[in-house]
Order: structure tokens, then sequence, then C-alpha cells
């Protein structure tokens, strides 16, 4: 009986993916509009989503948990998901701008990376090609080392690499990343000075850590919770503790005022008719305030955090300033 | 432990589990086979139908996908010269000379024997030695890496025999256009010529598109041959290259299988790394070494069990310690952490059903790739009775579709484009395409991996200790510099042996 009902549960779920792939091409649809959709006539075909990175991460997990919620609350138009890759989510994140404001086409973009790559690296985009929806997550850095290491607190580490500078090794992950950006804030704000070691993605990084080739690392929560028994985390660079390292103190409570982590949030492109821009905030926050969309959200180890549009694009350019400000000190950019 | 496999074993012989093995095996090696279509995409697309399934059935399936994409790949790298994925590039080095020479249902049977050989060895490693071995993914840090990548380069000394420096040139041109776009150590383009669209770099899988399947369709149209290769199906085949595999070829497979084990258990390096590798160390431990290149069974075995040997091995760090030896050992993770089961040692008693089952549906599915895998290739080498301009047609169509696929975006095939045409009148003034693939492939690692350990080096306050202390390192020096003097000795050797019997 309960094999049967799994084997069902399997047939249904290809079933599904199967329509919603299906009704992505269907023209011809018998519209019912709710409440909020009344006088604005939209959606009427489906919503492109753009992802900027591969299929299976992260970010698309993310988004397909909304997906669902997207559906209860907009049964009349699906989503339909596009791979935009490379260039560490900068090309996804230009397909998003520069698309047609006509609300059909949906971004997921992370902050620090849209800040940074046009300021930095010439991405073809910038922060004010934006119309801002919502933040959906917050993930917090982390300072972690080896559980056996000799460092005990983040001032541990700090007091070290100053007593012997260039010697402590620091690993992060990417140049003009979250990660370098809080390295820089650290650098800055109590005077450190690490030799540091870049790595391609967290899997190697966090392999450096365990095997003893880097002293220290930046991680995010959603990285370090894989290895978290091999590790110590020393300090979380967020407002508040974590729910899922409750017992690692933040920077803050510990007399340093770091925060700094990567946010994911959805934008359509900047022209978007305003009405419409609403109509999306309105639906994403009735997705984010939805307790089994919380529930769902813990269950796959995603920081869910929401924010609205309007508080994003605030914190989108305050992020803006601090690191233009951070990155001309340090010389990085001209 | 006995019970769980014991449990493993009855839930990959539940009548679901053992259909998505079946159904995951035929898409994965179609996947595979289909140049621009890769393993990791094949997984990817497939994760988000596992929510809708109980965890085991899930991960089965995907493992399915894995094991077939990998071995996939060597359909077209025999049949067409066009590897499949880029773990296959080193199966058209003798796989696709063996099709030349009318012995392609050789070839095909020795990378489905190979591959699941290597396939079981890997995941038996997996099964019984994880934690130990786990560890050596730890050892493995940025200077072991760049001296294994090193040591991957110098199979172009051997690739190249006879015009060494042809080699050499071919190979340093591939490692100079990996260089294209940001840089790994301080983030900012370079040889982009203000073009955006390079800032990202040259994607490999189009140039190799392009290097392997596209200068050969250009060579195809211009030969005035009506078909390929010449094939007349042979019976019993699988059995008798089964029986040579097992009588001659024993040490070569042992031996690719350990190198594609822990190899696969680098984070960072997988199957186009092994492959290479080990197809290098067949030639040089063989007998007949001057046979490599055209069209012998070892080579393509070499190849073959060596990428297959990796899935197993990608899994060992994957499941002990949360990190993914592969791009598809990271998807399959996320697939495991959507289902909120967290990987590291404990998934072995916490979730003890859930990861041995797994592992034995991966020993199922290697035995039940050899039976499916033979029938499938009945059907695929009659690609070689289909006259010469249609194929071309079909591989023209296939390899602007694959070079598409990786991103969308058209670059990618203008990219694929221009290294076919590179590939093709490179080919006629004795640039290597083989070689350049090489460079393509393994310059990005070996210069990510240089960066750290000069970052390191600054630490340390000394490149020395850095470079040329730690023993893993030291040991590969070796082996590199025996493999680039192994062809020159010889060389010398057989210099000195005609020179005697002129005399």
């Amino acid at each position: 009986m309960k094999k049967g009902r799994k084997i069902l549960t399997a047939i249904a779920g290809t079933a599904l993916v199967l329509s919603l792939t299906l009704t992505g091409c269907g023209t011809t649809q018998s519209l019912t509009p709710t409440d909020t959709a009344k006088k604005l006539n939209y959606p009427t075909k489906p919503v492109n989503m753009v992802i900027a990175f591969t299929a299976g991460g992260s970010s698309d997990i993310q988004a397909r948990i909304m997906q669902k919620y997207w559906n209860k609350y907009v049964p009349q138009q699906p989503w339909v998901f596009k791979y935009t890759t490379g260039a560490g989510g900068a090309i996804g994140f230009a397909e998003a701008a520069h698309a047609q404001p006509d609300g059909y086409t949906i971004g997921g973009v992370n902050v620090p990376h849209i800040v940074l790559q046009p300021m930095a690296q010439g991405a073809q985009f910038s922060i004010d090609d934006y119309a801002y929806i919502a933040q959906v997550v917050n993930d917090p850095q982390v300072l972690a080392v080896r559980k056996d290491s000799k460092f005990n607190s983040w001032k541990d580490v700090i007091d070290y690499s100053k007593a012997n500078p260039d010697k402590l090794k620091l690993g992060i992950v990417g140049t003009f990343s979250g990660h370098h950006m809080m390295l820089l804030d650290l650098e800055d704000k109590t005077g450190m000075k690490p030799t540091q070691v870049v790595y391609k993605g967290a899997a190697d990084q966090n392999a450096a850590l365990l095997g003893g080739e880097i002293d220290v690392m930046i991680g995010n929560i959603n990285d370090v919770m894989r290895s978290v028994d091999q590790m110590k985390i020393l300090a979380i660079a967020a407002d508040k503790r974590s729910s899922f390292l409750p017992d690692v103190p933040t920077f803050k409570e510990t007399g340093l005022d770091l925060v700094s982590d990567i946010r994911r949030g959805f934008v359509v492109p900047k022209k978007t008719d305003p009405q419409i821009v609403q109509f999306l905030r309105d639906t994403f926050k009735k997705i984010n305030d939805d307790a089994d969309y919380i529930a769902d959200m813990k269950k796959a180890g995603q920081p869910q955090e929401y924010m609205s549009g309007e508080d994003f694009d605030k914190f989108v350019h305050a992020q803006n300033a601090h690191a233009k400000e951070l990155l001309t000190k340090f010389k990085l950019i001209k | 432990m006995w019970g769980h496999i014991l449990t493993g074993i009855i839930n990959s012989f539940l009548p679901l589990n053992f259909l998505l093995m079946i159904v995951g095996l035929i898409g994965g090696i179609i996947i595979g086979a289909l140049p621009g279509l890769t393993a990791t995409m094949g997984v990817a697309l497939m994760v988000p139908v596992t929510f809708a399934m109980n965890p085991i059935s899930g991960l089965i399936m995907l493992g399915a996908i894995y094991s077939g994409a990998i071995y996939g790949g060597s359909n077209s790298a025999v049949l067409i010269n066009t590897p499949g994925t880029p773990s296959s590039v080193a199966t058209t080095f003798d796989g696709w000379p063996m099709t030349q020479k009318g012995m392609a249902d050789e070839a095909l049977n020795t990378s489905l024997i190979g591959s699941a050989f290597g396939g079981l060895f890997g995941t038996l490693v997996l099964l019984f030695m994880a934690a130990p071995m786990a560890t050596l993914a730890l050892k493995f840090g940025a200077p072991e890496f760049f001296w294994l990548c090193i040591f991957g380069l110098s199979t172009i000394a051997a690739m190249s025999q006879g015009n060494v420096l042809k080699g050499l040139i071919s190979g340093a041109l591939g490692v100079l256009i990996s260089t294209i776009g940001l840089d790994p150590m301080q983030g900012l383009p370079r040889f982009t010529f203000g073009y955006y669209s390079l800032v990202q770099g040259i994607e490999v899988i189009p140039a190799m598109i392009g290097l392997f399947s596209f200068s050969q369709v250009i060579y195809l149209v211009g030969s005035k041959n009506k078909y390929i290769a010449d094939y007349k199906p042979k019976k019993g085949v699988t059995l008798r290259v089964l029986g040579k595999l097992f009588r001659d070829c024993k040490g070569n497979m042992i031996r690719s299988s350990i190198i594609g084990t822990i190899v696969g258990i680098l984070p960072g390096a997988g199957g186009e790394i092994a492959s290479i590798i080990s197809y290098n160390e067949a030639k040089r431990w063989d007998r007949n070494r001057d046979k490599f290149g055209t069209g012998v069974i070892e080579g393509v075995c070499a190849s073959e069990t060596a990428n297959n040997a990796t899935i197993g091995g990608s899994l060992i760090p994957m499941l002990t310690l949360g990190i993914p030896g592969s791009a598809v050992a990271a998807i399959i993770m996320g697939a495991l952490l959507a289902h909120g089961i967290q990987p590291g040692f404990k998934i072995f008693t916490n979730s003890a059903d859930l990861a041995y089952s797994f592992i034995v549906s991966m020993l199922v599915v290697n035995i039940l790739m050899v039976v499916i895998g033979s029938f499938l290739i009945k059907g695929t080498a009659k690609v070689l009775n289909v006259p010469t301009p249609y194929i071309g047609v079909a591989i023209v169509a296939l390899s602007v579709i694959g070079s598409y696929a990786i991103r969308n975006s058209m670059i990618d095939v203008i990219v694929m484009i221009f290294f076919g045409l590179f590939g093709h009148f490179g080919g006629r003034v004795g640039l290597d395409t083989g070689s350049m693939a090489l460079g393509i492939i393994l310059g990005p690692i070996v210069e990510d991996n240089l960066g750290k350990s000069m970052s390191l080096a600054d630490a340390e306050g000394s490149i020395f200790t850095v470079f040329f202390s730690h023993p893993i390192s030291l040991l590969l020096i070796i082996l590199t510099v025996t493999s680039v003097m192994t062809p020159m000795f010889l060389a010398r050797r057989r210099a000195k042996k005609e020179a005697a019997k002129n005399v």
C-alpha cells in the first residue's frame, strides 16, 4: 500500500513537471483575474524566470520552492525557468536587466554580485537597471577554522595575524565576491594582514581548510553546514545569531561592527509598468508570509529572510556605496 | 554493515527502483553520446523530478544517469571522433582509428566493458574504503594539484612522438587560449579585447566539439568515401572482447581503475584528467607502446575504465565530508540537501539505508549497463552505415545544437566553428588537436593552482617548501620527469638499434 503511494507520487511528480512544461506552450487562456489583478490584466502568458546559476544549484532550488507558492497565489500562469549561466552569474543578471520590460521576465539576483560585477569587472548591467521585487534569502558569512585549531575566537585570529603579518593563510571563494568584501572589511576594521588564498568554489575551499592548507576561511552558512562536524565556527557576520548555528556568536555582540552576507532576491527590468511591479511585490510578500513556504525553505537549508522591494532597493544602493568606498581604499578600482 | 548492504540489494531490485535504473541508464547513455549534453546537465535536469520521489529512488536514478552519461560519451568518440563528454577526449585517440580500421564493434564493446569494470571498481572502493580514502582528498592541496596537471600535460610528449615540438606548440596554444577571461586570482578580464562575451572565457565543450568533430566533418566532406568507415556487424564481439580484456588487459584495467578512483576523489579533477593520465600510463607500461594512437583496444580500455572509475571516487568525499569530488557529485549533494539529508560520516549511521542502498545500486547499475549497452551498441554502430553526406549534415547540426545548449549562447557556436576551422587547417600544418585539447582542459586548473600555491608561498616565505617539499608533489614530479624522458630515451635506443642494423 505504502509502496503504491510512493509510485503514485513519483508519477504525479513527473506529470506535474511535464504539465508545467506543456502549459508553457498554451496560448489561449481563459483568464480568471484575482482581486489584485482586476484592472491589471497580468499575467496573461507564462512568466520567464531567469536563473543565473546552474539547474539544481542553490539558487534554482530556492526559486523552485518559490514556484510552488506562486502557483498557489497566481494559478493562472506558471513560471518557465531559463538558466543563463556564466561569469559568476553576470550573464544571467545582464539578461534580466536588458529583457523586455513587460513583466514577463523576472530575474533572480545575488548581492553583492550585482554590485561588484559592474563596478570591478565591466559587467554589462548596473544596479539601476532593475526594479526590485523582494529579497528572499540572507545567507550570512562566517569565520571558520578547523576543529583542532589553536584559534578559539575571532579575536585570536586577528591578534595572531597582526603579530605575524602575512603569515595567516585565509581562504576566500572568488575575487570581487561576498567573501572578498568581508575580508576587506575585516582588514579595514581590525588592521589584520593575512595572506589571501582564492578558491574556485566552496568544495575545494572546505577541503583546503580541513586538509590544513589554510588556517582560516570565510564561508557561507549554507557551505560550512556540510562540514560543520570538522569545523569550529568562530563568529557570524550577521545582526543576530543564526537558527542553523545558535551557539555561534555574532561579531557585533563580541565587539566588532561587521555584517557581511550574500542575499538573494528577484527583480524585473527598471521600465516595467509600476502596477505590475506592485503586483509582483504583493505576491512575493504573500509567498514569504506563507508558513508552509517558510517550512519548506528551512527543510532545504535555505536561510530565508524577507525584505520588501523598496527596502531591498535601498539596501543594494547602500551596499554599492560601501563597496565603492572599500575597493577605492584598497586601490582595487580607480 | 552487511545488513545494510542486504537492504541495499533488496531496494535495488524493487520494481520501481529497477525500472528507474533502466530508464536512467538509457537516458544517461543518450545524453552522454550527444556532443554538448554532458553528465552534469543530464543529472541537473532530473534533480527536480526526484523531489517528487522518495530519496532512495531519486538517488538511484541520478546514479544511473551519471554512470550512463560518462559511458555514453565514448560512443560518439569512437564512431564520429567526437567526445560526447569531455571525459572521453582520450577515447578518441584510439577509438576513432579503430573505427577507421573497421573495428568499431571491438572499440564500442571495449569501452562498454571497461566502463563497467571501472564503475564497479570505484563503487567497491566507495563501499569498503570510503573513510580512509576521504582523507586523501584533504591531503591534496594546491601544489599537488599543480603537479598533477603538469603530469597530465606531460602526456603531450608521449602523444606527439616524432614531432614533440609541434605537440608542445599545440599544447601551449591550448593553454594560452584557456587564459582568456577573468583571471582566477585578481578577478580581472584578460584577452577579451573589450568584448564582454569573452569575459567568461572559452567554454571547453564547444572548443572540443570544434576541434574534434567539426574539423572532422570538413575532412569528411572533402573526402570521396561513401561511408565514414567500413562496418560489418560481427556476432559475439562482446564475449570475444571480454575474453581479450581479461586475458591481456588485466593490469591496464586495474591500473586505470585505481587512477580513476583517486582522481575522482580529488575535488576539481574529474574524468577528463583521469582518462588522459590513464591513457598515458597505459601507453608507457605497454610493450607495444608505438601502436597506441593507431587503434588498439588497450588505449580505449584505459581511458574508458578510468573515467567511469571517477564516479565512485567523486562520491567518496561528497558522502563523507560534504565535499563533492566532481560537478555531478555536487548536484547529487544538492538533491540530498533538498531532501533534508546532511552528508558527512554520520550519513552511514543516521541514514544508513539510504547511503548503502545508493552505493549498492551503483554496483547493480554497472552490471546492468553491460546488458543494456550491448543492445544499444547494435543500434548506434549503424550510424556507420549511413552515407557520408547525411552523417556530415547530422554532425554539423549536432555540433551547433550541442554548443548552443551549453548556456544558450551563440558565442559558443562561433567558438565551435572557429576551433573547427583551426583544428582542420592547423592539422594540415601538423598541429595536434589532441595536445591542444589537453592545454585547453588542463590550462585553467594549472593556472588556478599555481596562483594559490604562490599565495601560500608568500605566507610560508619560500616557494621551494611549497612546491618541492610535499611527498605527493615529489612523487608527481618524478612521474612527470619519467613520462617526459621515456619517449626521448626510446627514440635514442631505436636510433641506436637502427644504426647498429645499418652497419
